[in-house]
């Protein structure tokens, strides 16, 4: 039994790869959306 | 769960952005009453001949510097094809169709709707400079698709 939470704490413990990059490319593809329709909304206020 | 702190972060934007749109369209929906051009407004496609406003198509005074601009679309062309609008007015196209499935865009402007036999597609335009506008079909309707316009041209009033 002393093993088997032995095993657990070495799952819990084990180290997060860095998400850096994710975040990054996440946000950069974000404010793509987000300037791709404000631009269409600021062409629809130019068509008004 | 454990979540990475990053996670939360792009969760965070994703789920508050489809709120934001949500209200958007809430807001522009119930409180600003916005619909589709074509809101269960329905016509029989057979009589559109008979049946007003499209028995006599084409601009109508509906009030003070108010117009309804009535148009039919049938392969391949629109009726009527030549029409005036004073400078300043506010028109109100209606727009349905007698046989299949057509597009009414008048270049340049906002106006852009699909036209439905069945249903009667409207959409509110104030045109406030003089010019010439085309309206064509966007939408494939067949062999003379390439051919189907008409001309608006706003003109200055008497
Ligand atoms: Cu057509």
């Amino acid at each position: 039994m002393p093993q088997l939470t032995d095993k657990k704490t070495k799952v819990k413990t084990e180290e997060h790869s860095s998400l850096k990059g994710t975040l990054a490319s996440v946000f950069l593809l974000g404010f793509f959306l987000i300037f791709t329709w404000v631009g269409v909304y600021f062409l629809f206020l130019d068509r008004l | 769960m454990h979540m990475h702190k990053y996670e939360k972060i792009w969760l965070f934007f994703g789920i508050g952005s489809l709120f934001l749109f949500l209200t958007i369209v809430g807001v522009s929906a119930f409180a600003q009453g916005n619909q589709p051009p074509s809101c269960l407004t329905t016509i029989d496609p057979e009589k559109v001949d008979q049946t007003p406003p499209f028995n006599k198509p084409g601009l109508v005074k509906t009030g003070d510097n108010e117009y309804q601009l009535n148009i039919v679309a049938s392969a391949f062309a629109y009726t009527p094809n030549q029409i005036e609008i004073p400078k300043g007015a506010k028109v109100t196209i209606n727009v349905t169709t007698k046989d299949v499935i057509h597009g009414f865009e008048m270049v340049g402007t906002n106006v852009n709707m699909m036209v439905e036999p069945g249903y009667v597609n409207s959409f509110t335009k104030t045109f406030n400079e003089t010019g010439e506008f085309t309206i064509l079909c966007n939408e494939y309707c067949g062999t003379g698709h390439h051919l189907m316009t008409a001309k608006v041209k706003v003109v200055d009033k008497q």
